[in-house]
Order: structure tokens, then sequence, then C-alpha cells
């Protein structure tokens, strides 16, 4: 049973350190610093796409073409759009999450290798910056699958652009990848074992070794296409000998993990956050871990559902099997999550409310995913608008939900005030109503007939479109609502304390923002970090507060509740 | 002692009892939202559309069972262990149960066990070889389906000799037995089962008909081919499901399911002398003008335009024809369209339109970007179109002045 021995070091924790803006613009080897340059980078990132998805859902009100003047113009559009998202917010997101948390989780000074990791990070803006400057000389049409001969005899030069750019975050991925395994393996503080790891660490332990095992394989098939694109080779032209379907499985053999990658981090992070926000441990802490790894392993043998149209008949069996495998352990998480909250006590923080979102929606994508391994069906809706639903069930309703749960339940932790908890709840009703209107009406889309990546579409499809445009604006809205609260709170926020949600893992044992090499003198790791309920956790708590001053807010009521100390 | 056991056996049987409600009623629930699936597709048009549609329900009876579970858990949580305001104690100190683990890998582990079987057998069915399939060859190329049937001299119309035919006829269907008819519709019959033999002139498409539930993508290099068996007569949507580039949106077919005579059903290969209506219908009118070509060479160049053997209407538009195609200028007058011909570097009208198909990219007309195909004099090359051909094209929009 473990409790902080050491003495109390005064108010001065209480104090937010002011933050420099100059500092986050400048090469820093300090992880909290690069954790929060790839989250300000990948919520650039996040405004353009965004914008980009306004331009598509404005373009499909009409079934004609009205705001583009060509199909062309609108294939740029959504393939900036999914190019952006995924490989320019998602995957850096948890970049953030990932570099500012795990060392703290870990209670780690920094990353094993901290110059890597700025490395990493510097290699983010520039790729945007040539993915963004395709415009100029002859814009990417071939979404971001890119699918050759369209992306190698016909997409213009901004295709290369493309490749250069996902070339070179690919390689940040990798970097960053490695850092991770690394610091999980050798960092760990005494007395923590892999079994007693914050799940969020889990979590990116798994993704990092599904991006170090899979990425290469992008770059291996970037590299391909850049060659026939430039070089005159037929890697991928059969009039050359080439075959257009090696893409396609190099490309998913990559793609497919890759939406674990994307989602991953999300399932840690709603590991944290319900079992603090309900008050209780986390129900089935080694099959939530265990099955993380399940998950990124069963999903290298799946990437062929992608090609359920292309692929030979006989082939596409195999793969069905194996995709309904992967089912099994996504709904032990769910399942695990669902008895977390039972019996809990559920404070319905902003973060909570996400939280509670992802498993509502995810849950969806989810039944969606199973559907759409079974072949006869998928042949339906292959390359349809059901797809485009399916996946934005996954990593909006799934990843992004989960990340915006991350920003309000850390972002105390790394600014040392509180979001304002009104706001979260407006921005939490907005994006649920929003998110369901937007996605949920496309299956029906999707079955009845119309396929993807069209800004031409058949006149009976319109009002479908209109209501998912329409739900579309108002969950852009929703994200303006979060960008007003992280900027009010920045000026104006109530100060955090150090352990506002009085959690147990570590990164709440220093203040807020914690000192530059995080904690002051050595921390010990409680036993359990999700041990709510016992009396030792109450007095680990206790500690904590003792030391760095009172938690706020609700430790605050706590004081004035004696009754209640000591957990029940 | 023994009235407490008793107590607690009562409030076991009693969560038992709850455990069961629920149970039943989520499953019914299942049920009652599997009704929908026929409002969630098209009308079925095909034997496969019935099998795909009863594995979808099937399968939304279980989706649907497992949304309202989830959704109701999570609905009961957030009701019953909400935190009373002011409460800052912890829930109970659970950390897993074993068993209950066990039956929630077991059972989605036996859920999908009984999809994928049951999927595999509706794929085994719904691809099966038919006997007597009528074969279509099908061809999609940037932004335009065409279909296409071959006609085997038995077939010919009552009274047509070889050797009345025009020597290049004649050479045709000596080097391959057979003529090939061109349609940019797809025509089948009722109950009589259809495969296509599928290449692309360009990339990557995906013949997809909504109604029919098939799909399958067109690949470069490859022939691939999809089966179906009509039940609905009618006119169904063709769509292209792979994105293929400017026109993606523009690249819809018409697919025609006719059942009007029944004495047919089934006979597309077996044509015999006395289905004079079947022969009167289709086959018969598209066998002839291919077998007699029109001495004119703007008349053929128009049947050949509109016979769908060139994927022109996606993009042009042309009054004559009624295309309708919006990613290209406009071909109404285009015969007359002189003003630029200094620019192009050609001598005349007629070379320049000749110019205009077989080099596209060697001028192109302001206000439009690359994307015209080339049509190659080989038939080795991908959008082959022969001399004789392009000759007829040629004159015959030539004689488009307005
Ligand atoms: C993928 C779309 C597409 C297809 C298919 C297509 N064209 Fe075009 N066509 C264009 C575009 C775009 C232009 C203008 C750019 C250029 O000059 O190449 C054009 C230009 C032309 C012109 C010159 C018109 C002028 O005003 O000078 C002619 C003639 C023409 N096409 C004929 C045809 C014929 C005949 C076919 C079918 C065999 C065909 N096109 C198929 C897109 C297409
Ligand atoms: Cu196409
Ligand atoms: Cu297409």
């Amino acid at each position: 049973m473990a409790t902080i021995i050491a003495p109390p070091i005064g108010a001065q924790a209480q104090a937010p350190r002011r933050l420099h803006i100059s500092e986050y613009l400048r090469w820093s080897v300090d992880h909290k610093v690069i954790g929060v340059q790839y989250a300000v980078t990948s919520l650039f990132f996040f405004i353009v796409g965004g914008i980009l998805a306004m331009l598509i859902r404005a373009e499909l009100l009409t079934p004609q073409l009205d705001l583009v003047q060509n199909g062309q113009q609108y294939n740029t559009l959504f393939t900036m759009h999914g190019t952006v998202m995924i490989f320019l917010f998602i995957i850096p997101m948890w970049g953030a999450f990932g570099n500012y948390f795990v060392p703290l989780m870990l209670g780690a000074k920094d990353m094993a290798f901290p110059w890597l990791n700025a490395l990493a990070f510097w290699m983010i803006p520039p790729a945007g910056i040539l993915l963004l400057l395709g415009w100029l000389i002859g814009a990417p049409e071939a979404g971001w699958t890119s699918y050759p001969p369209l992306s190698s005899l016909f997409s213009g030069d901004g295709q290369t652009m493309w490749i250069m750019s996902l070339h070179l975050l690919g390689i940040s991925s990798i970097l960053g990848a490695i850092n991770f395994i690394v610091t999980i393996k050798n960092m760990r503080p005494i007395g923590m074992g892999y079994f007693q790891m914050p799940l969020f660490v889990w979590a990116v332990l798994a993704q990092a070794i599904t991006i170090v095992m899979a990425t290469p394989f992008l770059a291996g098939a970037l590299t391909l296409l850049l060659l026939d694109r430039i070089a005159g080779t037929a890697f991928f032209n059969p009039a050359g000998g080439g075959d257009v379907l090696l893409w396609q499985n190099i490309f998913w053999f990559y793609s497919h993990p890759a939406v674990y990658i994307m989602i991953l981090p999300g399932f840690g992070v709603l590991s944290e956050v319900l079992s603090v926000h309900s008050r209780k441990p986390i129900f089935g802490y080694r099959a939530i871990a265990l099955s993380s790894l399940a998950i990124a392993l069963v999903g290298f043998t799946v990437w062929a559902h992608h090609m359920f149209v292309s692929l030979t008949p006989e082939l596409r069996i195999p793969f069905m099997i194996t995709s309904m495998i992967i089912a099994v352990p996504t709904g032990i998480k769910v399942f695990s999550w669902l008895g977390t909250l039972w019996g809990g006590k559920l404070h319905f923080t902003p973060a909570m409310l996400f939280a509670l979102g992802f498993l509502s929606m995810f849950v969806i994508g989810g039944i969606s995913g199973v559907m759409l391994a079974a072949v006869p069906f998928d042949v339906q809706v292959h390359d349809t608008y059901f797809v485009v639903s399916h996946l934005h069930f996954v990593l909006f309703g799934g990843s992004v939900f989960a990340v915006y749960a991350g920003i309000y339940h850390w972002f105390p932790k790394v600014t040392g005030r509180m979001l304002n908890d009104r706001l979260g709840q407006v921005h939490f009703v907005l994006t649920y109503l929003g998110f369901f209107f937007t996605f949920f009406p496309q299956h029906l889309l999707g079955m009845l007939g119309m396929p993807r990546r069209v800004s031409v579409y058949a006149p009976e499809f319109q009002g479908l479109n209109v209501v998912v445009s329409v739900a579309a604006f108002l969950l852009g809205i929703s994200v303006l609502v979060l960008f007003y609260n992280i900027l009010r709170s920045l000026r104006e926020g109530r100060a955090a304390g150090p352990n506002p949600w009085r959690a147990l893992t570590m990164e709440w044992t220093t203040t807020s923002p914690p000192p530059p090499h995080n904690f002051h003198g050595d921390p010990v790791p409680f036993d359990d970090p999700y041990g709510y309920g016992t009396e030792a956790s109450a007095a680990y708590i206790d500690a904590i507060e003792r030391r760095f001053g009172p938690s706020a807010p609700l430790s605050t009521e706590r004081r004035n509740m004696p009754a209640a100390q000591g957990g029940d | 002692m023994n009235v407490s056991e008793r107590k607690t056996n009562g409030r076991n049987s009693n969560a038992l009892l709850w455990i069961v409600l629920a149970g039943l009623a989520i499953i019914g629930g299942g049920f009652l939202i599997s009704l929908l699936t026929p409002y969630l597709f098209p009308a079925q048009g095909s034997t496969q559309a019935q099998q795909v549609d009863n594995l979808f329900r099937f399968m939304l009876v279980i989706g649907g069972a497992i949304f309202l579970l989830v959704q109701g858990v999570l609905a009961f949580s957030v009701i019953r262990f909400r935190a009373k305001p002011g409460d800052v104690s912890d829930g109970a100190a659970i950390h897993g149960n074993t068993t209950l683990e066990f039956v929630w890998t077991a059972i989605p582990a036996v859920i999908v066990l009984v999809i994928t079987i049951y999927a595999y057998q509706v794929w085994q069915t719904t691809r099966a070889v038919q006997p007597n399939e009528q074969v279509v060859g099908t061809v999609g190329a940037r932004f335009a389906w065409s279909f296409s049937t071959n006609v085997t001299p038995d077939q010919f119309p009552a009274g047509v000799e070889l050797s009345q035919l025009d020597p290049a006829v004649q050479a045709d269907i000596e080097e391959d037995g057979y003529i090939t008819i061109t349609s940019p519709q797809l025509h089948t019959y009722v109950g009589q089962p259809v495969q296509l033999q599928m290449v692309t002139q360009d990339v990557l498409h995906s013949f997809w008909v909504p109604a029919m539930r098939v799909k399958q993508d067109l690949l470069p290099g490859r022939t691939t081919d999809i089966r179906f068996t009509p039940v609905e007569a009618g006119m169904y949507r063709i769509v292209c499901a792979e994105l293929c580039g400017s026109g993606h949106g523009n690249m819809a077919g018409t697919l025609v399911t006719t059942d009007d005579n029944p004495v047919y059903q089934g006979a597309w290969l077996n044509v015999h002398a006395d289905e004079a209506a079947f022969r009167r219908e289709f086959l018969e009118p598209e066998t002839l003008a291919v077998l007699f070509p029109p001495e004119d060479p703007a008349a053929r160049g128009r049947q050949l335009l509109a016979s769908g053997a060139y994927p022109c209407n996606t993009c042009h538009v042309l009054s004559d024809l009624g295309w309708t195609g919006n990613l290209g200028p406009s071909l109404d007058g285009v015969g007359t369209r002189t003003q630029r011909l200094s620019q192009t570097g050609q001598p005349d009208m007629e070379a320049y339109i000749r110019n205009s198909i077989r080099r596209p990219t060697d001028f192109l007309v302001p206000g439009f970007g690359p994307l015209m195909p080339q049509f190659n004099p080989e038939p080795d090359q991908p959008n082959y179109m022969p001399e004789d051909h392009l000759n007829a094209i040629v004159a015959y929009l030539l004689t488009q002045t307005e």
C-alpha cells in the first residue's frame, strides 16, 4: 500500500504557470511542450479538414453541381478532407495525448528519446504544407486511398506532393512509435509492472506496435506509386506487366491497421475517463489490456475486406472470417466499459458525457462493421454512403469523441485551468445530435443506391442529403463551441488544482501544469491505477492534496462533507 | 439464518426474472427493427437481392438486439447510478467477474460464427453458375458503360446470306465466328440468368445495380465477371461505384428487364425460328445494323455513336442523339466551329475533329482540361477505334452545323 511520504512543498503549486506562446514555436525536447505542439497542430488541421467537410456537404445540398464547377474539384475536396483528417488530425492528435501523458503516467521525467521526439513532431508541419500546396499545381483527385491507375496515370502533380507528404508523416509516425515502445518498456517506475500500467498506456503501446509493424508497408506502396508517376515504372500498370491490385493489397495492409492506430488510444482514453468519472475500478482490467493487443494483431489479417468487390471471389471468404473474429475483442471492451459504469457513482462532467457518447455511437459502428464483414451484404454497400457512415461512426463517433473526452479530462492538467462545464455540455449536446443526424441517415443512402465520392446524385436522394447536410453544419458549429471554451478557459478558467477529478494515475500526483521535470521529487505510484472505493485510495488522494494543496473542484465539496471521507 | 437465506434466494430469482424479461424484450425489439428491411433497400430485382436481403434481415435482428442492449444498459446506468449532488463517495470496488466476462466473449463469438456460416452459404448460391446464361460483354470507360453481345451466323435473321454482306463484315465473321452488337443499355429478361464479362478501357470502375444487389470492380488487365438473375421487369439504374475521375457521379447506365413474352424466357442463346417477336424486338434490328452498315458514312457515324460503342455521351451535349454530358464542350454545331481553327494548327474542320479524337491533348478547347480519352487505331490499345469508325464519326460530326 503506497502513500506519499515527501513533505508538502507549499502553495506555490496552486498558481497555474502562465504559458508562453513563444515556448511552443521553437524546437523543444520537453515532451510536454511537444505534446502541446502536436495538439495545436492537429487542431489546426482539424479546422482545415472540417472546413472541407462543410464545403462537401454544401455541394451535396442539391443533386447537381453548384458550389464546385466540376467533378474534379469535388474529388479534390474529399481527397484532402480524408487525408487531412486521418494523417494530420487524428494520428498526430494521439501523438499529442501520448507525448504529454505517457511519461507523466509512468512517473518519468521525459520520453526515452527526447530529441527524436522533437524530430518526429517537426516533420508534421512541412508535410501538411506540402499536401495543401498540391492545390496550386494540380490537385490530387484520387481519394485518400489513391487507387492506381487513377492516381498514377491521371491525377494532377499534387498527387506527387500527396505521396511526399504521406511519406514524411509515415516516418514521423514510426519514430514516435519507437519512442513510445522504448519509453513504456524501460521507464516504468519501480513497482509498476505491465499489468499495473494505466490502460491508456497499454493502448498507446498496442498502437505503437501496430504503427511500427504497419507503416513501413505504406512507405513501400508510396514509393512504388511515386516511381510509377515520375520514373516511368509500371508496378501498378498492367500494360507494363504491373498489377492494380498490388496497390490495394499493400495499401490496406497498412490502412486497415491504421484504423486501429486511430482508435486504440481512444479506447485507452475511454478506460481512464469512465473509471475516474464513475468512481469505480475498471471492469476486467486484463481483458481490456489484452484485447487491445488482440485487436492490434488480428487487425493485420483482415485488410482485404476493403477489397470485397475487387479481390478474387473465393479469396473473400477467409477475410470475412478474420473480420468477424475481430468483432469479439472489440465487444469485450464495450461490455467491460458498461460493467465499469454498473454500480458506479457517475459524475456527468463533459469528459464523461463524451465517453458515454462514444459508447453509444461506437456500438453502431461496431454493428455496421460486422454487417460489412458479411461478403454478400458488403457487395451491395461497398463504396457507398453506408461505408462513409460506418467509418465516421468509428472515427468520429469513436476517435473524435474520445479526443473530446480526453481534452476535457486532461485540459486542467496541461493548463492548470478548468474548462467551462456549461459550455462543455452545450458542446456535447450539439455534437451528439449533429453527429447522429449527419451520419446515421447515410446508412440508408448507401443501401438505397447512392455511391460515395460523387458530386451529382439521383434526385430521389436529395431529401436525406439535405438532412445530412443541415446536421453536418450543426456539427461544424459544435466545434466552434469547443474552441471558444478552450480559448476562454486559457484566459479566465477556474484554477484546476493538482487533481480535480481525484484520480489515481500518476499524472495527477504533480502540480497542474507540471514543472519542467514533471514531478517534485520521486513520485510513488498507487498500486492499482483504478483502485477506487478503497480506504487506501482515499488516503492516497488525500496525501496528494496534503502535498500540493486541495484538488478542485470536487474535493472542495469533499472537505465540507467529512462524512463522505474515506470511501464507504 | 434461514430467513436471510430465503431472502437472498428471493432476490436472486427476482433478478433472474428481470434478466429473462429484459432479454426477451431486447430480442423482440431486434425483430421489430428487422421489419424495416424492405424499406431500407430498393425493390428486389433479382434472386440475389432476395437472398442478400434475408441475410441482412437476420443480421438486423441481432444488430438491433445488441443496439438495444447497449443503449439500454447505458440509459439505465445513467439514470440509476448517477451521483447525487454533493456525493463524492466511490462506487463499489468491483474489479471484474470471470463468469460474466466468459459469457460476453462466448456469445458474440457464437453469433459471428453463425453469421459467417450463413453469409458463406448466401455467397456460394448468389455466385453459382446457372445453366444457359446470357453472356454480355461489358466495357467501362471514363465515363460510360457499353454492353455487347456476340451473335453467331446461325442466329442471324432469316434470309441473310453471308455472300450479300460487305467484304469487311464478312472478313470479321470469318475471323471471329460472330459479330458483336453493342448498346448503351443492358437488356435482360425475367428469369434469364445473366453473366457479365467486364473489362475497363482506362481506370477502375465498379458495376453496380442497386436493385440487383450485385457489384464488381472492373480491373485494368483483367476480365472480371458478375452474375444475377432478374425476377422483376423494369428499368434499373446502373451505377459506377468506384472513383474513376471527374465524371464518376455521371457514370450511370440503364438496365432494362422485360418479361412481356414468357415464351422467350431463358431463350437468349437458343433462338428458334418461331420466336419471331423476340428477334423483332431487339436482336434483328441491332444485328442488321451491324451486318448492313449504311452506305452513307454520316449515317453510319450516327449509328455508331447512338449504339453506345463509345463513351462520348457522358461528356458531350449532342441534341441530335439526346446526349446531355457536361464534362466537355457541346458538340452541337461542332461541324462549323471554325473560329478557333487557326489556333489549332489544323488545315480544316475535318482534320481538326479527327485530331480531336485521335490526339485530344494536341489542342485543348479553352476552358476545358485534358479529360477526353484518346481513341486509338490499334486493337491492342485502350479505347480502340478502328479507322473506318473514325471516318464515319467524323463525317457525321461535320454534319452537325447547329
Ligand atoms: C471523359 C470525357 C470525354 C469523353 C468520353 C469524350 N470527350 Fe470529347 N472532349 C472532352 C473534353 C473535356 C473536350 C475539350 C478538351 C479537348 O479539346 O480535349 C473534348 C473535346 C472534343 C471535341 C472538340 C470540340 C470542340 O469544340 O472543338 C470533339 C470533336 C470531341 N471531343 C469528340 C468526342 C467524341 C466523338 C467522343 C467519343 C468517341 C468524345 N469526344 C468522348 C471530353 C470527352
Ligand atoms: Cu467508373
Ligand atoms: Cu466511377
